[in-house]
This record gives structure tokens, C-alpha cells and sequence, in this order.
């Protein structure tokens, strides 16, 4: 077996190219999917306890309905490979939008579906995450801000926020280098990124080993920094 | 004086269990009442009521001159005139004691920081922690948190304060400086104070009035030393023989 240094080489800017792209899909993917999961996994718990006191007249059936679409979006998302999710946006939904509102050029670009996927897709398991952090909040707490007399807004920003975003930080870790890495599957729909790169170069040459490590090494490089950030903030918190 | 709490056939209910039953009182402007009972009598839950963390099943009860159940806004407004010192003391525990004691203040009453700050410090100072004010409550002991909490209730400047258990879960070497601290306030601010404890000592020197519940009713009030001294009923007795051991 021989190991050629110059392959590697050679394919390094394409190789980077696709990193980057990879990078900002997932960044892009991450922020969208935060602040989806955000509403999401408040929505999912709308109305109960675990944020402040039940609603009263009209908020309760509302509260009702935020909280079954907020569930049926997490449950559908969570129920199917991400995969599809991707093939179905990419190449199903225009036809539906077709079919629907007789729209003949409707086209979504690649890596536009790409972000979108990502997006909806951490946005589902971020909002367990969420949900899991503020249900466990101590409810004294609630009550504790509740006799100060503030309001529910102010208790969910003041209150149930901070707090509960210092115990998302480890599972929101997990989850951003999941996201990080999903985005190799959109080799499925010819978006460029680090793994199709690697893919393209590796047909033409025919050199496995060289490229796969390489390109297994900048995931790890990209997860890497993922990490570290993460643990920064995680120390930038004040310990309690 | 006039009564700020006046409670009237008041019963609450979790479920099918009864926790209050028909409970008659009346809490004048300035008066210090101090609730005993077993627990699982009803004295946390009937502070509880007057604060709206629970609502009433049944009766009446108004506070500071407003119907409850009201309004959420109303109800807010309650809260805002009617403080509550937690068992568990409940600092927020990512903010420091200067910082708990200022929350309500700047959220709630809407006074700006420095304001707030200031309001703060004295407080602090009142409770005896000005060298603390920049701890979190985690790097404080359990006594000294609990006199962060009490200067956090008293920031709103609230017309009534609820105590509920506030050093049952003290070591009992950290109970003396809660008690001290609540005696001040009881005597150099003429708060209305409704104090659920177990301390008879305190309750015989601060108290104004010693309420006795079992199950759910009240049975027994009077003068603290009085009823102390001389208790009608067997349940009482038998509690006060408990309490006295201790």
C-alpha cells in the first residue's frame, strides 16, 4: 500500500471549499434551528405550569392548539430520516407547489434546501432540549418571581431563561455536531460540501485512503471547534 | 385599623381532598399572626391563598381591599403588596444577593438600576450582609440566604409579608439570625406579618395573635401567651407537648 502526501495536496482546495460550504450550512442550519427550537419547545409547553400560571379564558384553548402543532412538528420531524426530509424538499415539494398553485418554475436551489432541512430538523430536537431544561427549573423559583409580582413575560425572560439555558448547553452540543455532521447526507442532493467533495475527487482518482482521512480529519477539526466553543461558553456561565 | 386580610367561609380543595375548610379570619393593618399546627394542617396553603399561588375553592377572601379571585393584572397587584419568604428560601440562583434583592424593584415596581441598587444595599445592610452582597446564593449558608430572601421580599416595599416555614430548614445554629432579622421588621416597621412556623419562642415574643390549625380548620386563637398557657383543646395540648420537647 502506498500513502502519496501530494494527493492530498493536490485536492486540498477542493476539499476546503467544501469544508467551508459544510460550515456554513451548519452554522447557518444551527442559528435557524435554535431559534426554532426555541418556539417550538415553548410551545410544546404552552400554557402548563412550567411557565408560571395556567391561562385563563380565550389563552387556554389557544395554548391548546400551540401546543399540537408545536407536537406534531417535533413528532414528524423526529419520525422520519433527515434523508428524506432533504429528497423531500428538494425534489417533492416543488412538484407540490406545482401541482397546488400551478407555479411553473417554482425551484428550490440545493443548498437553500440544505439550510432549510437542517434548520427544521435541529429546530425538532433542539425543542426537546429546550423543553426538558425549562421543565426542569425548580418551581419555587416561578413562585419565588411570581410573589415579586412580574409578569409572565418577565419570568420566562428573568427567570426560567438563564437558568434553564445554562442545562442546555451540554445536550445543544451534542446536537450542533450531530446537525454538523448530517450535512454530509446532502451529497444526496448535489450540494457540494466537504463529503461530496471528497466523493468527486476520490472517482476521478481513485485514492480512498488519502482523501477519506483527510476529509475525516476536518470533520473532526470543524466538530472540534463546535465543541470548544460550547465548553467556553459553558464556562463564561457562572457556576451555581 | 382596619382589616388589609379578611377571610371568609374559605375552603380549598386539590382534588377531592379538602385542605381548608370553612376558614374565618381577619387580619388587621400592623398585626403579626403567627399560624402553628401540624403539618399537612392547612397553614401553608392558607398563606399561599392570600398570595394567589393558590386560588380558593370557595368563600371569600380579599386582600388589600381586592376580591380574589380577580383579574390577572389585579392579581399581580396583590403579589406586588403581599411579599412571601420561601422554606427553601428560593434565591435565584443565577444572580447575586445584591442583584435578587434589586429584581424586584426594577422588574416589577419599574425603578431604574441605580435606584434599585440603592434600595438594595440598605436592605442588605439591614439584614446584616452588606460584605455579601456581590455572593451568589450558592456560595452563601442557608441562614444568610434566607435573610437575602427576606430583604428581596422587602424590596417592593410590599404591605404584607407571608412567612412560610422560613427556618425549618435551617441548621439550627443559622435559626436565631432569621428570627432576629424578622423581629426588627415586626417591630421597627409595623408590617402585617403572617408567619407559619414551629418557633413558640418567637411566636410568644413578636406574635400579636397564635393561630392554631389541625385538618384544615382553625382551632384554637388568641394571645400567644395566653393560648400557649393555656390551651382549650386536646390537640393543641398534645401539639404543644411535641413542640416543647424539641
Amino acid at each position: 500500500m502506498d500513502f502519496e502526501f501530494s494527493v492530498i495536496t493536490e485536492s486540498l482546495p477542493a476539499l476546503l471549499a467544501g469544508a467551508k460550504l459544510t460550515w456554513i450550512i451548519t452554522i447557518l442550519g444551527i442559528v435557524g434551528g435554535m431559534i426554532c427550537g426555541i418556539l417550538a419547545g415553548l410551545g410544546r409547553i404552552a400554557g402548563t405550569e412550567a411557565l408560571g400560571e395556567e391561562p385563563h379564558g380565550i389563552f387556554k384553548p389557544i395554548s391548546v392548539l400551540i401546543r399540537y402543532i408545536s407536537s406534531g412538528y417535533v413528532e414528524t420531524i423526529r419520525g422520519t430520516p433527515i434523508i428524506v426530509q432533504a429528497m423531500f424538499l428538494y425534489f417533492a415539494f416543488p412538484m407540490l407547489v406545482k401541482a397546488v398553485f400551478d407555479i411553473d418554475r417554482f425551484r428550490i436551489e440545493a443548498l437553500t434546501a440544505a439550510v432549510i432541512t437542517i434548520i427544521f430538523n435541529a429546530g425538532a430536537y433542539i425543542a426537546e432540549i429546550v423543553r426538558g431544561s425549562v421543565i426542569s427549573v425548580d418551581k419555587g423559583l416561578l413562585e419565588a418571581g411570581m410573589s415579586l409580582g412580574i409578569s409572565r413575560f418577565q419570568l420566562i425572560v428573568y427567570v426560567i431563561g438563564p437558568i434553564a439555558f445554562r442545562r442546555m448547553i451540554p445536550p445543544l452540543g451534542n446536537q450542533f455536531i450531530i446537525s454538523l455532521k448530517d450535512t454530509s447526507l446532502f451529497i444526496v442532493i448535489g450540494v457540494g460540501e466537504l463529503t461530496r467533495q471528497g466523493q468527486e475527487i476520490m472517482a476521478s482518482n481513485f485514492r480512498a485512503l488519502e482523501i477519506w482521512l483527510t476529509v475525516a480529519v476536518m470533520y473532526l477539526i470543524m466538530t472540534t471547534v463546535l465543541a470548544w466553543s460550547l465548553r467556553r461558553i459553558e464556562k463564561k456561565m457562572k457556576i451555581f | 385599623m382596619s382589616s388589609i386580610i379578611e377571610l371568609k367561609n374559605v375552603c380549598k380543595s386539590f382534588g377531592k381532598t379538602e385542605v381548608l375548610h370553612n376558614i374565618d379570619l381577619s387580619i388587621q393593618e400592623g398585626e403579626v399572626v403567627v399560624v402553628i399546627g401540624p403539618s399537612g394542617s392547612g397553614k401553608s396553603t392558607l398563606i399561599r391563598c392570600i398570595n394567589c399561588l393558590e386560588l380558593i375553592s370557595s368563600g371569600e377572601l380579599v386582600v388589600d381591599t381586592i376580591k380574589i379571585p380577580a383579574e390577572r393584572k389585579k392579581m399581580r397587584q396583590i403579589r406586588l403588596e403581599v411579599g412571601m419568604v420561601f422554606q427553601q428560601f428560593n434565591l435565584f440562583p443565577h444572580l447575586t444577593a445584591l442583584d435578587n434583592v434589586a429584581f424586584g424593584p426594577t422588574k416589577a415596581r419599574k425603578m431604574n438600576k441605580l435606584k434599585a441598587a440603592e434600595i438594595a444595599r440598605d436592605l442588605l445592610e439591614k439584614v446584616g450582609l452588606s460584605a455579601f452582597q456581590n455572593k451568589l446564593p450558592g456560595q452563601l449558608s442557608g441562614g444568610q440566604q434566607q435573610r437575602v430572601a427576606i430583604a428581596r421580599a422587602l424590596a417592593v416595599s410590599p404591605k404584607v409579608l407571608l412567612f412560610d416555614e422560613p427556618t425549618s430548614a435551617l441548621d439550627p445554629e443559622m435559626i436565631g439570625e432569621v428570627l432576629d432579622v424578622m423581629k426588627n421588621i415586626a417591630k421597627d416597621s409595623g408590617m402585617t406579618m403572617v408567619v407559619v412556623t414551629h418557633e413558640m419562642g418567637f411566636a410568644a415574643q413578636v406574635g400579636d395573635r397564635l393561630i392554631f390549625m389541625d385538618d384544615g380548620r382553625i382551632v384554637e386563637e388568641g394571645k400567644p401567651g395566653e393560648v400557649m398557657k393555656n390551651p382549650q383543646s386536646d390537640r393543641l395540648k398534645d401539639f404543644l407537648g411535641h413542640v416543647k420537647h424539641h
